[in-house]
C-alpha cells in the first residue's frame, strides 16, 4: 500500500506516541510467533526449565518426530488438494455466474442475484446438520468430494458478488462485436471475459485460497479418516494429544503456520487490496 | 446473430452449475435445519414435533444465557476494540508518523493468514504454565509458583480469549481503513494545519466524522460476524470449564453433534442466523439513512 500523505510532520508528542503504540503492538504479534520458532527447536527439558531461553543446540528433532507422528505430509497434501480444487472451481462457477448474471438481459438475471447475496449472511452452522445427514445418506462422508463440495458453495457468494461488480464493467461493445463475429457465448466468456477478468480473478482466488486453506468445521465433522485431515485439523488435534511434548506440539504450529507465512510474502499485496476494499472478514 | 432461444439456453448455463451447488448445500438444508428445530429427534428412530419447545427452552437454559453473553462480549471487543484500534493504528501509518511504516503494515497484518484453531493453540502454549505470560509473570514477581488461574474464573474466563480477538482482527480493520484514508485528498489535511488545527483536532473533527460511514459499516459486519465465532474458541475452550466460555456456535455443536440433541440444536443456529440477519437489515436501513442525508 502506498503512503500518499507527505504532508507536514505531525508533532513530536504524537510522533512519541505512535512509536510506542506501533512497537507495542507489533512485539505483541509478532514475539509469540518468534518465541515458537526458536522453541520448538529446543528439547523437551530446555522447554520446562527456561521457557524463554533461546535454544542451546537447535536441532530439528521434533520436526521430524512431529511429521511422522501426526501424519502432517497426509494433511499437507491433503490441504493442499481440498484447496487447490475448491478455489479454482469456485472461480469459473463464479466468472460464468457474473457473466450470465451481467450480460444477458433477462428478467431472472435480478432473482439470482438477490438469492446469491442472501448467502452472504448463512453460516456453517446453519446448514451442517442436514448437510452431514444429506452427506451420511448419499455416502459422501469421508470423502474428498465430500469436503471440496461445501467449499465451493460457501464461496460461491461472496466470488459472484466480487467478480458481478467487475464483470458488469465491461464494455458491452467488446461482446457484441464478438457476437456479429459470429462467436458462441461459451467462446465469448473463455477468449474474452476470462481474460478481461484477470485481475479481479488474482484478488478473488487469493481471498478464495485463503478461506478453503483455514477452513475447519467441514473436514472435522464429514471425514473421520485420519488419511482425509486437513493441516489445520490434522495440527490441532495432534498437538491437543500431546500433553507434556511441548517440543512436538510446538513443532506441529510451526508446520501449520509456515505454509500461510509463505503465502503472505508472496501475495500481500493482493491480500492488502482485496481486504481493504471491503472483503468481509470471516 | 443467434436467436433468442438459445441466447436463454447459453445464459442459464452459466448460471445454473453454480446456483444449483449454492441452492443444494446452502439454501435447501436451510429449509430442514428450521424444520427440526421444531422436533426433538436424537439422529435416529422417529421424529417427534414438539412446535416452538426448543424454542421456549432457550429462554430459561442457563448455558445458553452464558453463550450469548459472550456472543455479546465478542460483538463489544469488536467494535470497541479491534475497530477503534485499527483505525488510530492506520491514521498512525497514513501521516507517517513512525519510519519504516510499511515494515510495520507488514508485521502487524500477519496474523490474518494464520487459521483460527491454529491461532488458538499457539496462545494456549503462551497462557500454559511454560509459556511466555507465565513465565515472565514469575520473573517480574520473584512468585515461582504462578500460573494462569483466570480461565477457571467465573467472572473472567472469557477475558483471554477477547484479547487473541483483538490480537488476531485488528489489522483487518486497520487495513480497511489505510485504504479508506487513501481517498481523502491531502489538500483536506492540508488545509486545515494551514488554519492551525492541532493534530488531534485534525483527527477527531476531520478524519473520524469523514470515516464515520466506513465506521459504522465495519461496525455492523463485524457484529453479524461476531456471531459466528466458533474455531478459535472451540480450539481454545472448547466452551469450557464448565461452559465458562461457551459461545452460541459452539454451544449448537456440542449440543447436535456430541449430544445428538438434533432438534435442540437445530433451534440454536436458527437464533444464530436471526441474530445475523437482524445486523444486516440495521445495516441496510443505517445505509440508506446516510446516504439520504
Amino acid at each position: 500500500m502506498q503512503y500518499r500523505s507527505r504532508l507536514a510532520i505531525a508533532p513530536l508528542h504524537w510522533r512519541i506516541s505512535a512509536y510506542i503504540i506501533m512497537v507495542l503492538f507489533t512485539l505483541i504479534t509478532v514475539f509469540p510467533l518468534v518465541w515458537l520458532g526458536y522453541s520448538s527447536l529446543k528439547p523437551n527439558a530446555e522447554i520446562v526449565q527456561h521457557p524463554l531461553a533461546l535454544p542451546q543446540a537447535p536441532s530439528f528433532d521434533n520436526y521430524v518426530r512431529a511429521w511422522t507422528m501426526g501424519g502432517l505430509g497426509t494433511a499437507l497434501e491433503n490441504s493442499l488438494i481440498y484447496t487447490g480444487i475448491a478455489t479454482v472451481s469456485t472461480l469459473f462457477l463464479a466468472l460464468a455466474a457474473a457473466f450470465g448474471l451481467a450480460k444477458f438481459p433477462f428478467k431472472s438475471a435480478k432473482f439470482f442475484t438477490w438469492a446469491f447475496s442472501v448467502g452472504l449472511m448463512l453460516t456453517v452452522h446453519a446448514v451442517i446438520v442436514p448437510l452431514f445427514l444429506a452427506e451420511v445418506r448419499i455416502g459422501l462422508i469421508n470423502t474428498r468430494l465430500g469436503v471440496i463440495l461445501p467449499y465451493v458453495a460457501f464461496d460461491l457468494p461472496m466470488s459472484i458478488l466480487i467478480a458481478l461488480s467487475y464483470v458488469k464493467g465491461i464494455p458491452d461493445a467488446l461482446i457484441e462485436s464478438a457476437e456479429i463475429d459470429g462467436a458462441k457465448y461459451r467462446q465469448i466468456f473463455w477468449s474474452l471475459i476470462v481474460p478481461l477478468s484477470a485481475p479481479v480473478a488474482a484478488t478473488m482466488a487469493i481471498l478464495s485460497f485463503l478461506r478453503h486453506w483455514n477452513e475447519f468445521l467441514f473436514v472435522f465433522i464429514f471425514t473421520t479418516k485420519k488419511a482425509l485431515k486437513s493441516l489445520p485439523v490434522a495440527i490441532t488435534q495432534f498437538a491437543g494429544r500431546q500433553n507434556i511434548e511441548y517440543g512436538l506440539q510446538y513443532a506441529s504450529l510451526v508446520i501449520g503456520i509456515m505454509p500461510m507465512i509463505l503465502f503472505y510474502m508472496l501475495f500481500h499485496r493482493q491480500l492488502v487490496k482485496g481486504f481493504g476494499e471491503g472483503a468481509l472478514k470471516e | 446473430m443467434v436467436n433468442a432461444r438459445s441466447k436463454r439456453r447459453s445464459y442459464l448455463s452459466f448460471v445454473l452449475p453454480a446456483f444449483v451447488i449454492y441452492a443444494a448445500i446452502m439454501v435447501f438444508p436451510l429449509v430442514f435445519t428450521l424444520g427440526l428445530s421444531f422436533t426433538k429427534w436424537k439422529g435416529y428412530g422417529p421424529i417427534e414435533f414438539v412446535g416452538f419447545q426448543n424454542y421456549a427452552r432457550l429462554l430459561s437454559d442457563p448455558v445458553f444465557h452464558i453463550g450469548l453473553r459472550n456472543n455479546v462480549l465478542i460483538v463489544l471487543i469488536s467494535v470497541f476494540g479491534q475497530i477503534p484500534l485499527g483505525l488510530l493504528l492506520a491514521y498512525m501509518l497514513h501521516r507517517r508518523m513512525v519510519k519504516g511504516a510499511k515494515l510495520f503494515e507488514i508485521l502487524i497484518f500477519l496474523p490474518i493468514t494464520i487459521s483460527s484453531v491454529i491461532v488458538a493453540q499457539l496462545w494456549n502454549r503462551v497462557f500454559s504454565p511454560v509459556g511466555i505470560l507465565p513465565t515472565i509473570v514469575r520473573q517480574l514477581t520473584g512468585n515461582h509458583d504462578y500460573i494462569m488461574t483466570i480461565f477457571e474464573n467465573k467472572d473472567f474466563a472469557f477475558v483471554p480469549i477477547m484479547f487473541v480477538l483483538l490480537w488476531q482482527h485488528t489489522s483487518l480493520y486497520m487495513v480497511i481503513f489505510l485504504a479508506n484514508l487513501q481517498r481523502i485528498p491531502d489538500s483536506v489535511i492540508e488545509a486545515a494545519k494551514m488554519e492551525g488545527a492541532s493534530e488531534g483536532i485534525i483527527f477527531r473533527k476531520i478524519i473520524v466524522p469523514i470515516l464515520a460511514p466506513v465506521v459504522f459499516i465495519n461496525s455492523i459486519l463485524a457484529i453479524s460476524g461476531s456471531f459466528k465465532s466458533f474455531d478459535l474458541i472451540y480450539s481454545m475452550t472448547g466452551g469450557g470449564p464448565a461452559h465458562l466460555t461457551e459461545v452460541m456456535a459452539v454451544y449448537m455443536y456440542n449440543t447436535t453433534f456430541v449430544f445428538q440433541n438434533y432438534g435442540y440444536g437445530s433451534a440454536i443456529s436458527i437464533v444464530i442466523i436471526l441474530f445475523i440477519v437482524a445486523a444486516i437489515m440495521l445495516t441496510k436501513a443505517a445505509t440508506n439513512k446516510l446516504n439520504m442525508v
